[in-house]
């Protein structure tokens, strides 16, 4: 591991940026190492010192719950400052992602349609948005995975991919496949024998981690699939501008068009925490159905709550009250192994492990916390085989 | 933009309610300011970061250069004429305030707006 500053690598599909649209967007990316670095460690001291006892004072225990340790956090002005500031950053990251795509939206839009035919892109506008996607806009992008303001428009996939470089400070490597890498290297290095002819990613967005598939098992047909068209247009573009074929279809996780038994592996990259008590029933559901028998289910996470600390749950949690993460909470709280038996796997036990980071050259902050989910150097891997 | 596409407004602000977290919500719309003020600093010492840089490269004049330049008495007093002239800037409410003070102004606005409403 280095100190070495990187940037994400340039392909065609990502918006050229003038000298300060790239500068305004470093400019968050440190901001956002100030806040890890600088001011969350400050967090833990004022709960020790200041903040704790007066839960102690009325309750004569320690707080024991979110909610409990909320009660005096959300008192205290340090904690204040940093999810204000927090809030400000992931804002000041959308906006500065998207001034570069709203200038050339048209071009974008002209340059992806024409992308070179590698792989395959199936739409279907008739495809309804989840409700889950359509109440509030996740992660605060605004106008969410789906909106479209032009003909063929793939801004919200090109402000995407540029944001997600910008979040993971660098932490998920030059093409934010950090999680898709990490998987492939947890199979390849566990299971040598296991080899995916036809692999499905499932809410793959822009495809940054769908693409490690693709390069990690070359004889395996991928394909991926969205709910939202921009996604899906830009992520067409984008692997093809790298030679990389992915047949992405525009479909919901919940009900997929592929026949039953027609998949060795089917992945998930921090798809699940954006669904819905629902969804993500109806999703595992449809993993069991559309693998083949002796086929592996795999969905990368943030790790669940439990055996977590209260205060470090309660900093974890952030994003479910203050980022537009209504699932978060409830999905890191779930009963995964009764998830996955109730949805037909019940042959095998569930799995539920930490995998390694395949991406170790940049510097890492080593925590899973507010704003900084990729900085853990660990992924959660839930999954079963059929 | 090319000439005949209409310009595309993206929409700017993310749906779902915002939260605030000082106990008066003015405190955290003022940092989220300071904060848009302390980036756009920033972007502007990139640009001059970038300019040093490029002056070097192509032999104009190198960072040296700049830290070794002398001002002048008389370019330092026109420099320090341009910081007055951003801090009358900056804390002009506040100065305002007194202004109208010293001017003993009536500073009952409402009975103003009586008179204008009223007088016909």
């Amino acid at each position: 591991m280095s100190n070495a500053y990187k940037e994400q690598q340039v392909h065609d599909a990502l918006p050229a940026t003038s000298h300060d649209e790239l500068a305004r967007q470093h400019f968050v990316r440190s901001f956002k190492e100030h806040l890890v670095t600088d001011l969350h460690p400050g967090l833990k001291t004022v709960y020790e010192k200041r903040a704790k006892g007066k839960f102690v004072a009325e309750h004569q225990r320690e707080p024991e719950t979110i909610q409990e340790v909320g009660q005096v956090m959300k008192q205290d002005s340090h904690y204040q400052a940093w999810s204000s500031l927090l809030r400000t950053s992931q804002e000041m990251m959308w906006s500065s992602a998207q001034i570069p795509v709203q200038r050339a939206i048209q071009e974008l839009a002209t340059q992806a349609a024409q992308s070179p035919a590698v792989g395959s892109l199936r739409l279907n506008p008739d495809l309804q948005i989840p409700a889950y996607h359509t109440a509030v806009d996740i992660h605060c992008q605004p106008g969410g995975y789906h909106t479209e303001y032009i003909e063929n428009d793939v801004a919200q996939g090109a402000i995407y991919d540029r944001a997600v470089y910008i979040y993971a400070m660098g932490q998920m490597g030059v093409n934010n496949a950090d999680m898709g890498d990490s998987t492939v290297a947890w199979l390849k290095q566990q299971h040598p024998e296991f080899k995916p002819t036809r692999i499905l990613d499932m809410g793959c967005a822009v495809g940054h981690s769908t693409l490690p598939y693709v390069s990690g098992f070359e004889d395996a047909e991928v394909h991926a699939i969205d709910v939202a068209a921009p996604m899906l247009r830009y992520a067409h573009a984008r692997a093809s501008s790298m030679g990389l074929p992915v047949h992405f279809s525009q479909q919901n996780a919940e009900t997929i068009d592929f026949e039953d038994n027609s998949f060795d592996l089917v992945v998930s990259h921090i798809l699940l925490h954006e669904t819905s008590s629902a969804a993500i029933k109806n999703i595992i559901r449809e993993c069991h159905r559309v693998l083949k028998p002796g086929g592996m289910m795999l969905h990368v996470e943030t790790p669940p709550y439990e055996g977590m600390e209260p205060f470090d749950t309660f900093l974890f949690d952030w994003d479910s009250e203050n980022n537009n993460e209504p699932f978060w909470r409830k999905s890191h709280l779930l009963d995964l192994e009764a998830l996955a038996k109730d949805s037909g796997f019940q042959n095998h036990k569930p799995l539920q492990i930490m995998v390694p980071s395949a991406f170790q050259e940049t510097k890492r902050t080593n925590t899973f916390q507010g704003g900084d989910f990729g900085g853990g150097g660990v992924w959660f891997v839930y999954g079963c085989q059929k | 933009m090319s000439q005949e596409e209409p310009e595309v407004t993206l929409q700017r602000k993310a749906k779902g309610k915002r939260p605030y977290y000082f106990s008066d919500p003015d405190v955290d719309r003022l940092l989220s300011m300071v904060m848009a003020l302390t980036g756009e600093l920033s972007v502007t010492r990139d640009r001059l970061d970038t300019l040093e840089r490029v002056a070097k490269a192509k032999g104009l004049f190198s960072s040296e250069d700049i830290e070794q330049y002398a001002l002048s008495d008389a370019d330092m007093e026109a420099r320090a004429a341009r910081h007055q002239t951003i801090f009358k800037e900056v804390t002009r409410i506040i100065v305002g305030e007194i202004e109208d003070l010293d001017a003993k102004e009536d500073s009952d606005y409402s009975a103003v707006v009586s008179q204008v409403e009223n007088d016909g």
